[in-house]
C-alpha cells in the first residue's frame, strides 16, 4: 500500500533533483562501463572502432537517459507500469510475427535507428509490473492462491513468448527475476519449496528417462548436457567456448598478462570475444586482481541499490529497485559463471562491459528507475 | 488471529465517564495496530532480503573462488589445444636382431581447418590444391564455405608441404603434431612389420595402433609408455631379409610366378632370420584389404603363414624319418614301387608314370617315388602316422606372433583312412603352411627336436623342445635329403661349399571347382644347409611357376624352385657368416707352377 503522494513533504524538486542522485551508483555505473570500454579498446586491437567508440556514445546516450528517468517522479512510472508490461508482450508478440532474424533466433525489432530487443525491455517491465502489483494487493492477500496465480501468469506470458524465439537464457532470468520478486514481496516460502522440489523433480526424471522409450528430451539435448557437465569432452564442438575461455583465464593468472597483451581473445581462439565471451579478455589481461575487482564493482553496484532499497519505505520503490538489482546480478553472475564453466553457455552477456546497444540502453533506463525511487523516496 | 478491539469498552466507558473524547482511543488503537502491521511486514521483508543477500554472498563467493582456482591451476602459457594432449603416442620401436631400426616413430602434422577462423576461404582452397593435387578443389571451396566448423585435411604431411601451407598463413588452417609411424626400410619385411594407423584422434596428437603383423599382435607392449625406450628386437636379420627378399623376387620373376614365399629359420631356436612373402606392399602406406577378388593375391596376404597349401612331396621324407625312428625300415631296406598299388580302391600313381622298381628308401626319397612313401606310411599305420604329424606342429595354426598366423588353419582330412596317410605320406590331403614345413624340417636338422617358429629374438643359442625321432633317424633323412641334392629331383639345388640337403614338392592347385589343375601347381623346396651340422632351414614356394626354356612349360620343384633356393643359399650364406667347406679337388689339377 502506498501512501506516497501524499505523505511527501520533502521530496526535491526541479533540477535540484541531480544533486539528489544516487551519486555513488553512478559513479560505480560509469567505472564498470569504463572497464568496457578499455576492453572492447583492446579486443578490437588497440582501436575504437568498432567497439569502443560507439559503446562509447551509447553509454552517453544511456546515462542522460537514466538522469531523465530518474527526474520524473517515481509515481509516475508506477501509474504506467502495468502499460508499459502490456506494450512489452506486445513487442514480443510482434517480434514473433515480424522480426528480423539473427544468430538464428528472432529477437529483434528494427526501429531504423537501433535494434530493439524486446525482451530485453521485458525484464524491466516485468519487476516495474511485479512491483507495482504487490503495492497495490493488500498485503493480507498475497500468500492466497488466487493472488499468487495472477503474478505466476504475468512471469509465464512473457517467459514462454522469449522460450519461443528461443532464447532460453533470457528465459531463465525472467522467470527468475520474476519469482525472486515474489519471493521479496513475502509470498509464502511454501510455494518456493513446492515449486523447487518440482523443478528438482523434474531434472531428475529428465535425467532418469535418458534412453528409455518415454525419454523426455532429444537426443542432442541431452549432449548439450553433458558437453556443460563435462566440456573437455567435445573439445571442437559445443564445449569449444567454454574449454578456450578456461584456458585464457589459466593463462591470466594472478595479474594477468598486461593490458592489450591478450592471447586467446586476439589471436581469434574465442568467437563473441567483445560480446558474452568478453570477461574473458579481461581475465587474461588483467588477471585474477582483474576480474575480482570487476566482480566488486558489480557487487558495490548491487550493495548501494539493497541500501537505498531497505532506506526507502515506499513499498514500490523497495520492490522495484530490489528486483532490478537481483536483475542485474543474475545477468553478471550467470555471465561470469557461464565463463568460467559454472553454467551452461546460454548467451547472457556482461551487463555494461559487452558490446551491445539495446541491452544498455535497457539497463539504463533500469538504473533511472532506481534513481527515480531514490530522489523520490518519502523523507 | 485475535483482534484487540479497536473500541474497548473497558476504556471507552471510563473514558466517557471523565468526558473524555472515545475517538482518541479508537485513533490511538488504530495508530498501534498500523505500526504493529508494519513492523510484522519489515521484518518478514527483512528476513526475505536477508536470505536475498546471503544469496548473493554465496553466488560472490563461489565465483570469485572459481575465478582464482582457474588464475592458479594453470598458470602457464595459453594451450590452445590443451584436451587432447592426455592421448600418448609414444611407441616403442623396432629393431632387427642387431638393433637396426625397422619401425620407428616420425614426427610429422596433421593439417586441419577450422572455417569460421577462415579469411579467404576460396583462395585458400586453390593454395591448397596446389600443394595437395589429390585433394578435389570444388570440395574444399564447399567444406570451407559450408557449415562445417572443423575438418581434416590432411592426416601427414611432409615439412615442405608444411610449410607451403604455414605460406598461405591463412588463420583458419591449423596444424596438430602427429606421431607417425615410419618404416625406414619401406618394404623389406613389410608382412612381419604389419604396419600401423592412426587410432583416437585430436588435434594435437594422435594413437597409433598396429593393424597387422607384428604391430598388432605386440600393440600393448610397444603402446605401453614404460617401454618406450625399449625397441623390441626381432629374430630377423635386415641384411639377410633384404638379400632374401630380393633374390626371392627375381626368381619370381624369372620362373614366371605370381607369388612366392621364403622361410629362413634357425635350426636350433625356431628363431625366424628371414621370411619373405611376394608380392609385398610399403607397410608406411599399406593398401586398403581387396573387397573383390581373391584375399590371397592381395599383396597383404602373407604366403608365409596364411597361405596353407598341399605341399606335396616336401612330406616324403617324414614318412622315410618315422619308419626309421620306428624301427621298421633302415635307409637301405629295400620297397617295391612296383604297379599296380590300390589303396582303397584308388591306383597311387607315380609322377610321369614311372616305374622304379624296387629300391632303398634312400631310393625312395631321392626319386620322390608316391609309391615308395605310401608303403612306409602303411607300415607306420594311420595312427602313428598322426601322432608323429601332430608332434610336429601339423594340427594347429603356426604359433607364430603376428596376427595373421592364426588365419593359417591346417587343413585336415575328415576321415584319416588308409588312403589319407598314403596320400598325405606325399604330401597331399593335408594343407599347412610354409612356415609349419620349415618348423618341421628343422626338428629333422637339429637331431630330432621340435621347434617352435619365433619371430622374437631368442638370448639363449637352442630351444629345443620335446624330441619327436630319434638322432640316428634324423641322421638317416639328412643324409637322404642331401643325396636328393647330389643325385636325385633337386640336382640345381647343389651349393658348392654349403652343402645342401632338402626335397622338392610340387603339388598341382585345387581348382574351386573341383579336381586339381593340371598347369597350376606349387612348387616347394625344403632344404637345409650345410647338411652335415645344419645350422638353418630354407622354405622356399613358388605359387603357380613355369620355367619355359625347354621344349615345353617346365612347372616341377626340380626346375623351378630349386634354382632359385640355391641362389638364396649362395647369397644369404656368407651373410649368415657360414663359411664354405672347399672339399679338396683331385692334385692333378693344380700344379704348383700353373699360371693359369
Amino acid at each position: 500500500m502506498s501512501y506516497l503522494e501524499y505523505t511527501v513533504k520533502s521530496v526535491p524538486t526541479g533540477f535540484r533533483k541531480i544533486l539528489y542522485l544516487n551519486w555513488p551508483l553512478t559513479i560505480l555505473l560509469a567505472s564498470v562501463a569504463g572497464v568496457g570500454f578499455l576492453m572492447l579498446y583492446s579486443v578490437a586491437g588497440g582501436s575504437y572502432m568498432p567497439w569502443a567508440e560507439p559503446q562509447m556514445e551509447r553509454f552517453g546516450v544511456g546515462l542522460v537517459l537514466m538522469v531523465l528517468v530518474g527526474l520524473v517522479p517515481i509515481w509516475f512510472w508506477r501509474s504506467v507500469s502495468s502499460v508499459a508490461y502490456g506494450v512489452s508482450v506486445m513487442l514480443l508478440i510482434a517480434v514473433e510475427l515480424f522480426g528480423s532474424i539473427g544468430m538464428g533466433a528472432q529477437r529483434w525489432i528494427d526501429l531504423g535507428f537501433m535494434r530493439l530487443q524486446p525482451s530485453e525491455l521485458m525484464k524491466v517491465t516485468l519487476v516495474m509490473f511485479l512491483a507495482a502489483y504487490y503495492d497495490w494487493l493488500p498485503p493480507a492477500k498475497k500468500s492466497r492462491p488466487f493472488w499468487v496465480l495472477i503474478p505466476v501468469v504475468i512471469i509465464l506470458v512473457p517467459t514462454a513468448l522469449v522460450l519461443g524465439q528461443p532464447d532460453l537464457g533470457t528465459a531463465i532470468l525472467l522467470l527468475a527475476a520474476g519469482g525472486g520478486l515474489m519471493f521479496l514481496a513475502g509470498v509464502h516460502w511454501a510455494y518456493f519449496a513446492a515449486v523447487l522440489a518440482a523443478g528438482i523433480g523434474l531434472i531428475a526424471a529428465v535425467f532418469q528417462s535418458r534412453g528409455t522409450p518415454w525419454q523426455l528430451i532429444k537426443d542432442y539435448q541431452y549432449r548439450r548436457i553433458d558437453t556443460f557437465l563435462d566440456p573437455s569432452s567435445d573439445p571442437l564442438g559445443a564445449g569449444y567456448h567454454i574449454t578456450q575461455s578456461k584456458i585464457a583465464l589459466g593463462s591470466g593468472g594472478w595479474t594477468g598478462r598486461g593490458f592489450m597483451q591478450g592471447t586467446q581473445s586476439r589471436l581469434n581462439f574465442l568467437p563473441e570475444k567483445h560480446t558474452d565471451f568478453i570477461f574473458t579478455t579481461l581475465a587474461e589481461e588483467f588477471g585474477f586482481v582483474g576480474g575480482f575487482s570487476l566482480l566488486v564493482l558489480y557487487t558495490l553496484i548491487i550493495f548501494f541499490c539493497v541500501v537505498s532499497a531497505v532506506n526507502n519505505r515506499d513499498r514500490f520503490s523497495s520492490l522495484l529497485i530490489l528486483g532490478l538489482a537481483l536483475n542485474f546480478f543474475l545477468f553478471f553472475s550467470v555471465n561470469m559463471s557461464m565463463v568460467m564453466g559454472l553454467a551452461p553457455v546460454v548467451g547472457v552477456p556482461l551487463p555494461l562491459v559487452s558490446y551491445g546497444g539495446s541491452a544498455m540502453l535497457v539497463l539504463m533506463l533500469a538504473f533511472g528507475f532506481v534513481q527515480s525511487a531514490h530522489i523520490h523516496r518519502p523523507r | 488471529m485475535i483482534r484487540v478491539p479497536l473500541r474497548p469498552l473497558a476504556r471507552i466507558l471510563p473514558a466517557r465517564a471523565n468526558g473524555e473524547n472515545p475517538d482518541a482511543i479508537e485513533r490511538e488503537n488504530k495508530r498501534i495496530r498500523h505500526e504493529e502491521m508494519r513492523d510484522r511486514m519489515r521484518a518478514r521483508a527483512e528476513s526475505r532480503l536477508l536470505i536475498l543477500g546471503m544469496f548473493f554472498v554465496c553466488a560472490f563467493v563461489v565465483v570469485g573462488a572459481r575465478m582464482g582456482l582457474l588464475s592458479i591451476s594453470e598458470p602457464m602459457e595459453p594451450r590452445a589445444y590443451a584436451p587432447g594432449a592426455s592421448i600418448s603416442a609414444a611407441r616403442a620401436d623396432i629393431v632387427d636382431r642387431n638393433g637396426a631400426l625397422l619401425a620407428t616413430n616420425f614426427e610429422t602434422h596433421a593439417l586441419y581447418a577450422q572455417p569460421t577462423h577462415m579469411i579467404d576461404p576460396v583462395a585458400a582452397a586453390e593454395k591448397l590444391v596446389q600443394i595437395f593435387p589429390d585433394l578435389d578443389h570444388d570440395r574444399l571451396v564447399r567444406d570451407f564455405t559450408g557449415k562445417r566448423k572443423f575438418l581434416w585435411i590432411k592426416k601427414t604431411m611432409s615439412p615442405e608441404q608444411m610449410q607451403a601451407v604455414h605460406e598461405i598463413g591463412d588463420p583458419g588452417l591449423m596444424f596438430g603434431p602427429r606421431d607417425m609411424r615410419l618404416y625406414p626400410n619401406g618394404t623389406l619385411a613389410a608382412h612381419v612389420l604389419g604396419g600401423a594407423s592412426f587410432g583416437k584422434e585430436g588435434v594435437s596428437a594422435a594413437e597409433v595402433i598396429g593393424v597387422a603383423g607384428v604391430e598388432k599382435y605386440f600393440d600393448n607392449y610397444l603402446r605401453d609408455p614404460d617401454n618406450a625406450g625399449k625397441p623390441l628386437a626381432l629374430s630377423l636379420d635386415l641384411t639377410v631379409q633384404a638379400a632374401a627378399e630380393r633374390v626371392l623376387w627375381g626368381g619370381m620373376k624369372l620362373m614366371n610366378a605370381k607369388g612366392a614365399t621364403s622361410v629362413l629359420m634357425d635350426v636350433h631356436t625356431g628363431e625366424v632370420i628371414s621370411v619373405v612373402s611376394l608380392p609385398t606392399f610399403d607397410p608406411n602406406n599399406r593398401p586398403r584389404p581387396a573387397i573383390t577378388g581373391d584375399p590371397s593375391d592381395s599383396p597383404l596376404y602373407n604366403r608365409s603363414v596364411q597361405g596353407v597349401y598341399e605341399l606335396g612331396s616336401v612330406f616324403k621324407i617324414f614318412a622315410a624319418a618315422q619308419a626309421i625312428d620306428l624301427g621298421l625300415v633302415t635307409a637301405d631296406t629295400m620297397i617295391d614301387t612296383t604297379p599296380p598299388m590300390r589303396v582303397g580302391g584308388y591306383p597311387i600313381g607315380e609322377f610321369n608314370r614311372k616305374n622304379y622298381g624296387v629300391i632303398s628308401v634312400t631310393d625312395v626319397i631321392m626319386h620322390s617315388s608316391n609309391r615308395g612313401s605310401g608303403r612306409l606310411a602303411l607300415q607306420i599305420g594311420v595312427a602313428r602316422q598322426q601322432e608323429f604329424l601332430k608332434k610336429l606342429g601339423f594340427f594347429e595354426a603356426t604359433p607364430f606372433e603376428i596376427v595373421e598366423a592364426a588365419q593359417g588353419k591346417p587343413l585336415l582330412p575328415k576321415q584319416w583312412t588308409d588312403l589319407s596317410a598314403v596320400t598325405i605320406s606325399y604330401g597331399h590331403g593335408l594343407s599347412s603352411s610354409p612356415m609349419q614345413l620349415a618348423a618341421a624340417y628343422s626338428a629333422i636338422a637339429n637331431g630330432g627336436y621340435i621347434v617352435k617358429p619365433t619371430i622374437l629374438k631368442q638370448d639363449v643359442r637352442s630351444l629345443q623342445g620335446e624330441r619327436v625321432m630319434s638322432a640316428k633317424a634324423a641322421a638317416d633323412a639328412r643324409m637322404m635329403l642331401r643325396k636328393v641334392v647330389t643325385d636325385g629331383t633337386a640336382s640345381f639345388g647343389e651349393v658348392p661349399g654349403y652343402a645342401v640337403g632338402g626335397k622338392t614338392g610340387s603339388a598341382d592347385k585345387p581348382n574351386p571347382q573341383g579336381g586339381y589343375y593340371k598347369d597350376r601347381n606349387i612348387s616347394t623346396f625344403a632344404s637345409m644347409f650345410p647338411t652335415n651340422d645344419p645350422k638353418y632351414v630354407l622354405v622356399v614356394s613358388l605359387d603357380e611357376p613355369v620355367e619355359t626354356s625347354g621344349d615345353k612349360p617346365r612347372r616341377t620343384a626340380g626346375w623351378t624352385t630349386v634354382p632359385v633356393a640355391a641362389e638364396m643359399i649362395r647369397r644369404l650364406a656368407p651373410l649368415l657368416g657360414l663359411r664354405p667347406t672347399v672339399e679338396p679337388t683331385t692334385l692333378a689339377d693344380i700344379t704348383l707352377t700353373s699360371s693359369n
